[in-house]
């Protein structure tokens, strides 16, 4: 056994946060996330002898979580949310989303920065909700990544796949984030709002008025087209 | 020994793993080399970072009191 009972406490219950707060975003209902963590850990209770290490506790659990969820579905049927776990890998190419490339404009990146000022006006609502529309195995990804700060080999142990599909469906699930967000700002009609301010953005000093003119005359040579 | 540089198109490639620190040492300062000199690679960059950074703001990790009482419970019937 990795860990001593008094270990396993301990681990349990500092990682008891995180636990419900993933559980919470996987259920989407706050009962169902209570009864996944307790099922969690009495499961991680009982496979015990399969944890190979101290150090692999979280990534073990997580996927003890992550695993007790799915076997849930599967039980209760969930059709919708069943279809919605399974992730087509093989489909890495093309078809990325970037707001950046929406936004950005190389020849007003001096004065003005539109994707800046997106970022700046987006709502934790937004977010939230833009992170529970996404199908379930890129939601995975995007809180184990960005909200539990979970390296790529972690994720790969909890999700049992291996790095390069932690890294493409990671990819994927980021495009997916930001078309969505794109489309509910659109819906606000804050991308207009946000590009024709950035249209009529004054130079606000002749010393501005004269370095942009100067970078304009030798072209930008930062930019990537 | 000549310098070893990046260009924009692996700069792109490699911006995700950048921004989740998931590059060797190697090609993470290849990488920074590369943005100190590149401004549009530097704006996606920053871009990234900041929506990563806003996404991880979402984070809960309060426990609600019934849930610990009912772990702590369920700790002590092992």
């Amino acid at each position: 056994m990795a860990v001593s009972r008094k270990d396993f406490e301990e681990q349990v219950l500092g990682l008891l946060g995180s636990l419900q707060g993933v559980a919470r975003r996987l259920t989407r209902n706050d009962a169902d996330a209570e009864d996944l963590v307790a099922e969690t850990v009495a499961r991680a209770w009982r496979a015990l002898d399969s944890l190979a290490s101290e150090t692999a506790f979280r990534a073990w659990i997580f996927r003890i979580l992550n695993n007790t969820f799915i076997s849930d579905l599967r039980r209760a049927d969930a059709r919708p949310r069943l279809d919605s776990i399974e992730c087509e890998d093989e489909d890495a190419e093309g078809g990325e989303f970037s707001i950046f490339e929406q936004m950005h404009q190389p020849f007003l990146l001096w004065f003005s920065n539109p994707e800046q000022e997106f970022l700046n006006k987006l709502l934790r609502e937004d977010l939230d909700r833009a992170l529970v529309a996404l199908p379930d195995c890129y939601r995975v990804v995007v809180i184990l990544s960005d909200l539990e700060e979970f390296s790529y080999p972690e994720i790969a142990a909890t999700l049992e796949i291996p790095i390069g599909t932690v890294r493409s469906r990671l990819a994927r699930a980021r495009s997916a984030l930001q078309k969505a967000l794109w489309q509910q700002a659109q819906a606000y009609g804050l991308t207009n709002a946000v590009a024709a301010r950035s249209e009529c953005a004054p130079l606000e000093t002749e010393a501005q008025q004269r370095g942009a003119t100067a970078r304009l005359a030798r072209g930008d040579k930062g930019s990537v087209q | 020994m000549t310098k070893q540089q990046i260009d924009c198109e692996l700069a792109l490639r490699q911006i995700l793993d950048y921004v989740d620190h998931e590059l060797g040492d190697h090609d993470h300062s290849l990488m920074e080399q590369h943005l100190r000199t590149c401004k549009s690679c530097f704006s996606r960059m920053e871009f990234e970072q900041r929506l990563k950074r806003k996404v991880g703001e979402l984070r809960e990790d309060e426990v609600t009191s019934p849930l610990s009482e009912r772990i702590k419970g369920l700790l002590k019937s092992f």
